[in-house]
């Protein structure tokens, strides 16, 4: 029915349809990539598109102690977590796949469980818990927090990157007398170094993104980037504010880049 | 690191599991689970029962008191609501696109929504702020169409937290409604095509029926994070504008009531349970299927 005449009205459709997808897509990543012509507009007027080109708000980031210690304060952090969260995360996706023992189920999903409670309510938790420990405003309270947020992210990488193995070869390790442990260490781990990789670096993102529970937990001592920015756009917007952000987005950017780069790498390799 | 599994010695057998459980692998995890989640959360739930004095249930008895939680309740029942149905429909809108591409561009396609996706929630607000505000970006840009600056309120007041939540939403709702798309079996579509259907009826008649499970998934997942959330509303809304969890941080840092801070976020933590049940429910229906 009227089949003649619709190409041509098809082809506006798709021309409006094509038109909205465009908006959405400049909606959802002008905001990521705007800090950055923002960040190098100088610091007289803090507008888009800017007026002059400047890097004078990198030079008052990098001389105010407040900022730069906060940065620091983030690497540290976001370092230390991946680490921790990526050995932890390790171990217990190896055991998830591989393993076959009761609440096998249940304890998967509460080690999921994470990404789905709100971050308030576990950094009203570990900010009562501790204030108690004397944890508050210490690196290690962060480290421990962040950790607790970022397993799950890990766990769900090498999850993914766990299906891809041929199990034989690790079953043939294990008759030829290979503890699970060395089995993991010697067999699973070498195969697993891309996605390894990827979860080390997702885990370092989400810590050195991570504002909420950090927000409650960070004191004076332990202000990370995200609580400095957090505060500083509370109250009244530093300038300085575009230059911290531009290090987040690039920061974002730097990492899916590697992520995509790894992906490559692990299928050049398969 | 001597771990319980590396005691007791794997039998000689084919078989690809471990056959002593594993469970050594999980115990890190499971002790850290313990003392940095658990116990927090129990903490929670214990501080809502007690105030100075002892046990109480002063702070559910605020809770059902007050008019402010009821105000704040509502506000944010609404703001997750539309949140979500506008993040839903353009998601679901991206996914199309995405999924009608070759997997080459498509690849690129989705870059530009994880990209969004990875960057820091500060960074968005921060943008918006630039964008939104009354000498902002988008006002300006009217404003040369318009001749005269409109100077539309969209930011430290409703329009401005429900555009910064939207923005963080979309990606959430683009991954798993794509995913179901590229599941969907495309002889079915041609099949409808053969038959005459127009691409349009195609997609009301078999696409979208499809892509319910996908879609109600993703509602519940954006419902679940929108709820709880804490930076746009404290950064893009106004007064009007707080959310449960900025109540809680009312409550713990300017208040120092302890006892109703706790009892908020126990109901705002049963919330969310409510909200994954449903949800896991659901997408162990789908994998049953």
């Amino acid at each position: 029915m009227g089949k003649r005449s619709s190409p041509s009205r098809r082809g506006i459709a798709e021309w409006l349809f094509l038109l909205l997808i465009g908006g959405i897509y400049v909606f959802l990543t002008l905001p990521s990539v705007l800090t950055i012509p923002i960040s190098l507009g100088g610091s007289r007027s803090v507008t888009f598109p800017p007026t002059e080109f400047s890097l004078d708000l990198y030079r008052r980031f990098f001389a105010s102690p407040v900022w730069t210690g906060s940065l620091v304060e983030s690497l540290i952090v976001g370092a230390a977590t991946a680490v921790l969260a990526t050995l932890i995360g390790a171990f217990a996706a190896y055991g998830l796949a591989r393993g076959n023992f009761i609440g096998q189920k249940l304890i998967g999903a509460i080690l999921l469980s994470p990404i789905l409670v709100p971050s308030i309510v576990i950094a009203l938790g570990v900010y009562f818990y501790f204030s108690q420990m004397k944890l508050i405003g210490t690196t290690t309270g962060l480290v421990l927090a962040h950790s607790i947020l970022t397993i799950p992210y890990v766990i769900v990488v090498l999850l993914s990157g766990l299906r891809q193995l041929d199990q034989k070869i690790e079953t043939a390790a294990g008759i030829m007398g290979a503890s699970p442990l060395r089995v993991f260490t010697h067999v699973v781990v070498p195969q697993l170094r891309y996605s390894l990789a990827s979860a080390f670096l997702f885990a370092f993102l989400i810590s050195f993104d991570e504002t909420v529970i950090s927000w409650f937990i960070a004191g004076t001592h332990a202000t990370t980037l995200p609580v400095v920015m957090y505060g500083s756009l509370k109250v009244e917007v530093a300038p300085e504010i575009a230059a911290a952000a531009t290090m987040l987005s690039l920061t974002s950017i730097t990492i899916i880049l590697c992520y995509a780069i790894f992906q490559k790498q692990e299928k050049s390799a398969a | 690191m001597n771990d319980i599994s590396e005691k007791r010695r794997r039998p000689v057998s084919g078989r690809a599991r471990i056959p002593l459980d594993g469970f050594g692998f999980i115990l890190p995890s499971l002790i850290l689970f313990a003392a940095v989640f658990a116990v927090p959360i129990g903490y929670v739930v214990m501080f809502s029962f007690q105030t100075d004095e002892g046990a109480s249930l002063d702070g559910y008895r605020w809770i059902l008191d007050s008019n402010l939680f009821g105000r704040v309740l509502w506000t944010s029942v609404q703001i997750a609501l539309l949140a979500t149905l506008v993040s839903v429909i353009l998601g679901y809108l991206l996914a199309l696109f995405l999924y009608r591409l070759s997997p080459r561009k498509r690849a690129v396609g989705l870059a530009f929504v994880l990209f969004p996706f990875w960057t820091s929630i500060l960074v968005k607000s921060y943008s918006l702020t630039v964008l939104l505000g009354r000498e902002g970006v988008v006002n300006s840009t009217l404003g040369w169409f318009l001749g005269y600056n409109p100077e539309l309120p969209l930011i430290f007041n409703r329009i401005g937290v429900l555009i910064g939540m939207s923005n963080h939403l979309v990606p959430f709702v683009v991954f798993p409604v794509l995913a179901n798309l590229l599941a969907q079996d495309r002889n079915l579509g041609q099949a409808a095509a053969i038959m005459g259907a127009s691409p349009f009826t195609i997609f009301r008649r078999v696409t979208l029926p499809l892509s319910t499970p996908a879609i109600l998934a993703a509602t519940l997942m954006c419902l679940i994070i929108s709820f709880g959330f804490f930076v746009t509303p404290a950064l893009l809304g106004g007064r009007t504008d707080v959310m449960l969890a900025n109540l809680i941080d009312l409550f713990t840092r300017e208040t120092l009531n302890w006892t109703v801070a706790s009892a908020i976020a126990v109901v705002l933590l049963t919330a969310s349970i409510v909200l994954v049940l449903a949800l896991s429910r659901l997408t162990g229906q789908q994998k049953a299927v």
